[in-house]
């Protein structure tokens, strides 16, 4: 019976050589052994890597994290292109490098590599990575750091001050997109294809199904009807197809938004295109056209390379100062202002979010509201979660709850706190716990 | 253990080499290590790389005290993990869901974090010590469900133990959703952040020096448990022949529950020092698969404790190296990994030739 097999044991001796001899590729360098005598017991004394001061011919080194491959073609790519944006605009000498697919455990060890690598800013661009990005700012306090997607930071006043945040938003855009499924769709349903239920997805999954209900109302007087099919990931081409088809077949979506960091659900929706089937979805972060051309209504865009090329400014001239950025539609464009729609730059690249180009599906009187709202946005003049972005009805969830009237909001339903004012503030965006009525399925509490 | 293999061309044979000399082994590591290097050096070369460059960023984490620091700290719960998995393998008991009792270990001290910050129980200076109880024990009783089904009721350890781990994982998933969220989080999954009397660091204030001798003081454990102890003794005789561990008159049943909780408890520490060492606070996949590296681990140390300990650093080495690769010389992720897993691999397949040699006889040669 045991012939045909290695035993246990047998193999276990095998293995147990095999470390050692691993151990001997370490010692090779003399390294392991003597450190380990050595530093374990002398007390801990902070180690710093020689820099020299950067002057004109010292280039700025800076370096990034990256939660996903930069292939992914949604958020990590998004970031690659940002940095590759900030080092073409940047003007003076600048080296950056990256470290993609880090395990937030790991964050860690890439922010010690990085620095071991001369980085004089560092940028770490996932929610999972924002505590350890608190920590090694406290470590290295000659060093600066900027984490994206979070809330801490020397300004918020929970970080120290060389850390600060960044984020570009996109719940505006998910409204307009929103616009442009309930002006096309015909079922009168549209999908969602969600990550995890987190505030950021749920106040994009809210925003989406209010522009839609917006338009669809507007068009046809009933109310839209979404589903939300959750796969509690960032990256999952896979899972994403499945819960997209899902949302086509059983539920008779037309119209599937997205987060997820790949264009696998537009790529659903072209193959019903193509077989003669409507069915519409959008870009994510990047601009995802190209896996889509016929199914591709609109969609939202990020370019973090302004808000990076900021950053590298002020490491480089010391005028560093903690900030906590929240970019919307407008911010870091030379023309803030509202233009008039014929003028309208939406579906332009400008600033750091911005909306893809529009399909001609769409119909016009529609393309110019979603124009006219783009635009009103650039000055704050218009607001997806108010009773305007509602046709004048209050925002209920779905117990019927009022959340957003005309002179007050309810901040979160976990706090049940009351403020005054008809828009969504920024707390309420940040801890959106509740969704829209026209949702189907409930928030999963998990 | 001779492994034949019938062919056409005749029967192939495995055995075991007798009486070779400390030279012979020693330089047929060196050449398993110079054949790995050239292996990866070619595939570098390939991608248009400079591999002596790429050698130097490898070898040059276990130079740099911060990056060896880094790569220490990553390793203690692989470590602490593969010393219970040497327990357990020592049992026969096969083991595969350390992930899970880390993970159950993470919640084990997070619960008495919480209990605590939101409830004032117990003092400041009481936290620590119960964290370490806490942790050890549930990670024990995770581990404990798959013994007990195998003591019981002869139920393979393999399936429940693996799929345990997908169990604990949703735990935390659901904890971290809702009851454990932090309010202050604007309704991110995370818990609250550890306050510092519960983090790992009391040893010159480094997670990584207070971990080690974590390892250290859990290696001891093992190594007395194992070679000095009845219960250790026990485990070992039910490792290699329950029949004869049952006429010898040892309690199997007993010995394979003791063996299981142990297994799972020293896990269960390991997780403590992912949240209060590594990460600081509970959230969703804290663990990027450390309890299946521990496997790894465990079965390169021979499930020598001793052993384990730099075995892991070696491994938390190799994790470090490959990012810092990555980085410097912008190779992909995967590449990285490729070099990483091309190390191990000839190191693995060298000790194999070193202590085995394949025969090949002709139709008719052999005999038996």
């Amino acid at each position: 019976m045991r012939s045909g097999k290695i035993s246990r044991r047998a193999f276990l001796g095998v293995a147990r050589s095999a470390a050692i001899a691993g151990v001997v590729a370490a010692g090779a360098v003399g390294a392991l052994a003597g450190y380990l005598g050595g530093s374990s017991a002398a007390p801990p004394k902070t180690v710093t890597t020689t820099m020299t001061v950067p002057g004109v011919a010292e280039p700025l080194k800076v370096g990034y994290v990256y939660v996903g491959p930069v292939g992914d073609y949604g958020w990590s790519y998004g970031h690659d292109r940002g940095r590759r944006w900030a080092d073409e605009h940047f003007g003076l000498p600048v080296k950056s490098f990256y470290r993609e697919s880090v395990p937030e455990a790991e964050v860690g060890s890439a922010i010690e590599t990085l620095i071991d690598e001369g980085a004089k800013l560092i940028f770490t661009t996932s929610f999972g990575y924002m505590d350890a990005t608190a920590e090694y700012a406290e470590k290295y306090p000659d060093r600066y750091f900027v984490h994206i997607s979070g809330y801490r930071s020397g300004a918020a006043g929970n970080a120290p001050e060389n850390m600060s945040s960044a984020f570009a938003e996109f719940y505006q855009l998910y409204y307009l997109n929103g616009l442009a499924a309930g002006a096309v769709t015909e079922t009168g349903v549209i999908g969602y294809v969600g990550a995890y239920p987190i505030p950021e997805v749920v106040r994009h999954i809210n925003a989406f199904v209010l522009g839609a209900n917006y338009a669809y109302k507007k068009r046809t007087g009933k109310n839209i009807k979404a589903h939300v099919n959750w796969i509690f990931k960032w990256v999952g081409p896979d899972d994403a197809r499945k819960a997209a088809i899902a949302l086509v077949e059983e539920k008779n979506c037309d119209v599937l938004a997205f987060t997820e960091d790949t264009p696998a659900v537009l790529q659903v929706a072209e193959e019903y295109q193509k077989k003669g089937r409507k069915v519409w979805s959008f870009s994510h972060y990047s601009d995802m056209r190209e896996y889509g051309p016929n199914a591709h209504l609109t969609g939202q865009i990020a370019n973090w390379g302004p808000i990076y090329l900021d950053f590298y400014r002020m490491v480089a001239t010391n005028s560093w100062r903690s900030v906590d950025i929240w970019t919307r539609i407008g911010d870091y464009t030379p023309y803030k202002w509202r233009r008039p729609v014929e003028q309208s730059t939406a579906g332009q690249p400008e600033g750091t979010v911005y909306l893809a180009p529009l399909h001609p599906a769409i119909p016009s009187e529609w393309q110019l509201l979603i124009k006219q709202r783009y635009e009103e946005m650039k000055e704050l003049l218009f607001e997806p979660f108010s009773v305007e972005g509602n046709l004048g009805e209050p925002i209920r969830d779905q117990d019927g709850e009022v959340m957003i009237d005309r002179d007050k909001i309810i901040v979160s339903k976990a706090s049940g706190e009351v403020r005054s004012g008809g828009r969504a503030d920024h707390d309420a965006l940040w801890s959106m716990d509740w969704f829209v009525e026209y949702i189907e399925e409930p928030l999963p509490k998990l | 253990m001779p492994f034949t293999l019938e062919t056409r061309l005749g029967r192939i044979r495995v055995e075991r080499r007798v009486g070779y000399g400390r030279l012979y082994s020693i330089s047929m590591t060196l050449l398993s290590l110079a054949i790995a290097l050239l292996v990866a050096g070619l595939i570098l070369a390939s991608l248009g790389l400079d591999p002596v460059a790429a050698f130097q960023v490898i070898f040059g984490v276990f130079m740099k005290p911060s990056l060896l620091l880094e790569s220490i700290k990553q390793s203690i719960p692989i470590c602490l993990a593969a010393l219970g998995l040497s327990i357990a393998f020592k049992m026969n008991f096969w083991n595969i869901g350390a992930e899970g009792q880390l993970y159950m270990g993470m919640i084990a001290s997070t619960g008495i974090v919480l209990l605590h910050s939101y409830y004032g129980l117990f003092n400041e200076w009481a936290i620590m010590p119960l964290m370490l109880l806490a942790s050890f024990l549930l990670g024990g009783a995770w581990c404990l469900i798959a013994g007990a089904l195998k003591a019981r009721l002869g139920v393979n350890e393999i399936l429940p133990t693996l799929m345990l781990n997908y169990v604990a994982m949703l735990v935390v998933e659901f904890l971290v959703h809702g009851p454990w969220r932090d309010p202050k989080g604007y309704g991110f999954p995370l818990s609250i952040p550890f306050p510092d009397y519960a983090k790992l660091n009391f040893v010159f204030g480094e997670p990584a020096y207070t971990g080690l001798l974590l390892s250290v003081l859990g290696a001891a454990a093992v190594f007395l448990l194992l070679e000095y102890t009845k219960p250790g003794f026990e485990i070992k005789v039910v490792g290699q022949s329950p029949a004869v561990a049952r006429y010898a008159g040892i309690r199997v049943r007993r010995t394979i529950l003791l063996g299981s909780f142990l297994s799972g408890g020293l896990a269960g520490i390991g997780g403590l020092s992912i949240v209060s060492g590594i990460i600081g606070r509970l959230r969703p996949g804290a663990s990027p698969g450390y309890g299946y590296t521990a496997i790894m681990v465990a079965a390169l140390a021979g499930l020598n404790p001793w052993v384990v300990i730099v075995a892991s650093i070696f491994f938390g080495g190799l994790l470090t190296a490959g990012g810092a690769l990555q980085m410097s010389m912008g190779i992909p992720r995967a590449a990285a990994q490729m070099i990483q897993a091309i190390i191990f691999l000839m190191i693995l397949v060298g000790e194999f030739i070193k202590r085995y040699k394949i025969v090949l006889e002709k139709p008719g040669v052999s005999g038996s």
